[in-house]
């Protein structure tokens, strides 16, 4: 049945919106009018259609994803500009190259950038105009209806007893009933007929899903360009106000400078990890918890929240996730006079994520004294090397290894602080010492050094994405979108009446086309409408015996 | 009649993404411009000076000082007050420490008051520092950054260390970013110092 195409190019195709073809229709146009507007014209509208088609969006996509792979294999200046500097001195040859390229800072290169520019721009230029598009085609009202129902898809032919026109009314007030949107003869033209559409709700889906796609761009561009990133590490009973020099690293976007960042200030007061004490996945964490205590603005109420893995805190827009923990054990030193020198947790990182085996440095200036040390939260030897056979600090103990002299920290030049530089320092005889909480280490001069106790820390992860959300709307609303367009069928439904050569009454042809059937039925639908229309025309002229005079005003 | 409408919508909408494109362009290599009534000290960004009538007004404070006693920043009104944050553990401040202990014996008579903002620290650990070096002036305990949050809406306070120097108004006159040298201080310092 489905095969009859003809009748579409005839009658039926006269509405027909090739919406995703739209050059078809402008082509005419173009060469009518626009001869007068020249030959740059032509080309400029030649490349705008070049850029603005699905192959250029695909191929652009593609080169952006291509462009992206030196930037995850080759080091960035932006996340770690040491590594670009190692590159440098293992590769002098290359590294120049591939520096004029940009590679070592891909998603700043002005080639990045031209295909990012022409990717969206290419989207915008494709979806608006079919934006535009779509809005007419949901506006359009149903075509003529065919001159030869019987050639379409669907047809099916009934005698009524009512006169023409009386059947078309009776046709329409069903399908008016049903919510198909009507058209019907202009005055003065002797046919009967009554054209119906009913769908245009895939159109509304269509629409719908473009315009979600734009917001999902228009989204993603404000993420890049006023979101940022942030880390930091809290000990326990430490606190940190969100602020550039408070932070750790810092990834901001485009727009972003320090005074934009949220306002809040942040206190961990307690994080407990929980691990596995039995079977066969013992040691492994059971629960994370960070107990905090924040405020949204300087001056604000104090509120606490505990944060877990992810489940963020969320605080005026911004998220703080939970990325990491270990601990941080605290050690006081003091100097020749018995004066203390140095007083504080020291975070020590994780260097087996296993058992918290962790590696760290403590740097006491004044005292001139700089220690490497080990960290086990569970403590056994093994054939006299210290190890650790469980994650929570149930048996914590430290191995320093001391050095004495001048740390060089006050000559200015920046050190990290988990590494210490060991060049012009003496160790200190009796190294590694291991000690317990609460012992003390003699040192050489009257200096001393006591392991007090372990405080836990955590890294944190400071995000904010204002395009998160509206991202996430639009996705739903372009899926939304894409279900309707799918599900929904466009589909229209002809009636024509003529009078019956038998005299009285007259013979209804019913022609039906759905325009896009992927999901079938339509037959069913069509069928059960023609019966409706059949028994309806029967049904009034038993309610209305003499319909011919009042029913046709307009014909 | 409709198809030259359509040409029409066709022809704005890509005059629109030109435009949006360009000014996307022109956002992303330009970045963040500068600021007017700014001027920076040789050239250097991290230098920089408010003119008058362009000071920010800087946030005041009410802290407890390393050793325990209180510190408003109102109550030196009058002055001219050097804000340097700092930490024990930064060793740029502690290089740069003993040019600041210079400057505030040199300007002490001129009406200038230094004070430090100690950030991200244990106060044991500052005052070993301060001890060592030889610092007089006092320093309020900022170990929760609250109040370099407070100046980094108003300047570009955005690392350790950072001075501030705020006119006897009590606004902000300029500030270094970083590493401050003698010879940059005491330019600031005899200009704000001179003005009453």
């Amino acid at each position: 049945m489905t095969e009859v195409r003809t009748p579409k190019k005839r009658g039926a195709a006269e509405g027909e919106d090739n919406v995703s073809f739209g050059i078809t229709e402008t082509e005419p146009d173009a060469t009518g009018s626009g001869a007068a507007t020249g030959p740059s014209a032509g080309w400029l509208r030649w490349g705008w259609r070049q850029l603005t088609s699905m192959r250029t969006a695909l191929v652009l996509l593609f080169l952006l994803a291509l462009g992206s792979v030196p930037g995850s294999v080759l080091p960035q200046q932006g996340s770690d500009p040491g590594a670009v500097q190692q590159y440098f001195a293992s590769h002098p040859q290359l590294a120049p190259w591939l520096n004029h390229l940009g590679l070592f800072n891909v998603f700043a290169a002005p080639w990045f950038a031209a295909i990012y520019l022409l990717l969206f721009t290419s989207l915008v230029g494709c979806v608006v105009p079919r934006t535009f598009r779509l809005a007419g085609s949901a506006r359009t009202p149903p075509p003529r209806a065919p001159r030869n129902l019987e050639r379409l898809p669907h047809s099916a032919s009934f005698s009524s007893g009512l006169a023409p026109a009386a059947a078309v009314d009776a046709a329409a007030t069903v399908l008016g009933g049903q919510r198909f949107r009507l058209r019907r003869p202009a005055s003065g033209d002797p046919a009967h007929w009554v054209s119906a559409e009913k769908g245009y709700l895939r159109e509304a889906g269509n629409l719908l899903f473009h315009l979600a796609l734009l917001g999902v761009l228009v989204s993603v561009a404000i993420g890049g360009l006023f979101g940022y990133k942030a880390d930091k590490l809290l000990v326990e009973g430490q606190g940190f106000s969100d602020t550039l020099p408070a932070l750790d690293e810092f990834h901001p976007g485009r727009l972003v400078s320090g005074s934009d960042l949220a306002p809040f200030s942040l206190t961990l007061n307690r994080f407990s990890a929980s691990y596995l004490t039995s079977g066969e996945s013992r040691g492994q964490p059971s629960n994370f918890d960070a107990y905090v205590s924040y405020a949204a603005s300087p001056g604000a109420s104090q509120r606490t929240d505990h944060i877990r893995i992810n489940d963020p805190l969320s605080v005026d827009s911004v998220k703080v996730y939970l990325i990491g923990h270990g601990y941080a054990p605290v050690f006081k030193v003091t100097d020749a006079h018995g004066k203390v020198a140095y007083d504080e947790a020291t975070p020590f990182i994780p260097a087996n994520t296993g058992t918290f085996l962790s590696d760290g440095v403590v740097k006491a200036p004044d005292a001139s004294l700089g220690f490497m040390g080990v960290f086990v939260p569970t403590a056994v030897s093994v054939g006299g090397e210290l190890q650790s056979v469980f994650p929570a600090a149930d048996f914590p103990a430290v191995s320093l290894i001391g050095y004495s002299g001048n740390l060089g920290m006050n000559s200015g030049v920046p050190q990290s602080v988990y590494q210490l530089n060991t060049t012009g320092l003496a160790k200190i005889a009796g190294s590694p010492h291991l000690m317990l909480p609460g012992q003390t280490w003699k040192l050489p001069g009257g200096r001393t050094i006591t392991f007090t106790g372990v405080r836990q820390w955590v890294s944190l992860a400071v995000t904010y994405d204002p395009g998160q959300v509206p991202a996430l709307v639009c996705g739903i609303l372009a899926l939304a979108g894409l279900l309707l367009s799918f599900l929904v069928r466009r589909r229209r439904v002809f009636v024509r009446a003529v009078p019956s050569p038998a005299g009285t009454g007259s013979v209804v042809t019913v022609g039906g086309l759905a325009r896009t059937d992927a999901s079938g039925g339509f037959e069913d639908e069509f069928a059960s409408l023609a019966a409706e229309l059949a028994s309806e025309s029967r049904e009034s002229r038993e309610r209305k015996p003499e319909p011919n005079n009042q029913s046709e005003p307009g014909a | 009649m409709f198809k030259a409408k359509r040409r029409t919508v066709v022809t704005v909408a890509a005059v629109a993404a030109v435009l949006l494109a360009g000014a996307l362009t022109v956002t992303l290599t330009q970045g963040s411009g500068q600021a007017s009534g700014v001027t920076y000290i040789g050239g250097n960004k991290s230098q920089l000076m408010y003119a008058e009538g362009h000071r920010p007004v800087a946030p005041d404070f009410n802290a407890t000082s390393l050793t325990g006693s209180p510190i408003r920043l109102s109550s030196y009104r009058g002055k001219v007050v050097v804000l340097n944050f700092w930490g024990s553990w930064c060793a740029p401040c502690r290089g740069e420490a003993p040019t600041l202990a210079v400057l505030s014996e040199q300007y002490r008579s001129k009406g200038v008051s230094f004070l430090g903002d100690d950030v991200g620290d244990t106060t044991a650990n500052a005052l070993a520092f301060t001890h060592s070096v030889g610092i007089s002036y006092p320093s309020v305990n900022d170990a929760g950054y609250a109040i370099v949050q407070d100046f980094s809406r108003v300047a570009p306070v955005s690392d350790t260390p950072t001075t501030v120097v705020i006119d006897r108004t009590g606004h902000v006159a300029g500030l270094v970013i970083g590493t401050v040298s003698y010879q940059t201080m005491n330019t600031m310092l005899h200009d704000v110092a001179a003005s009453r």
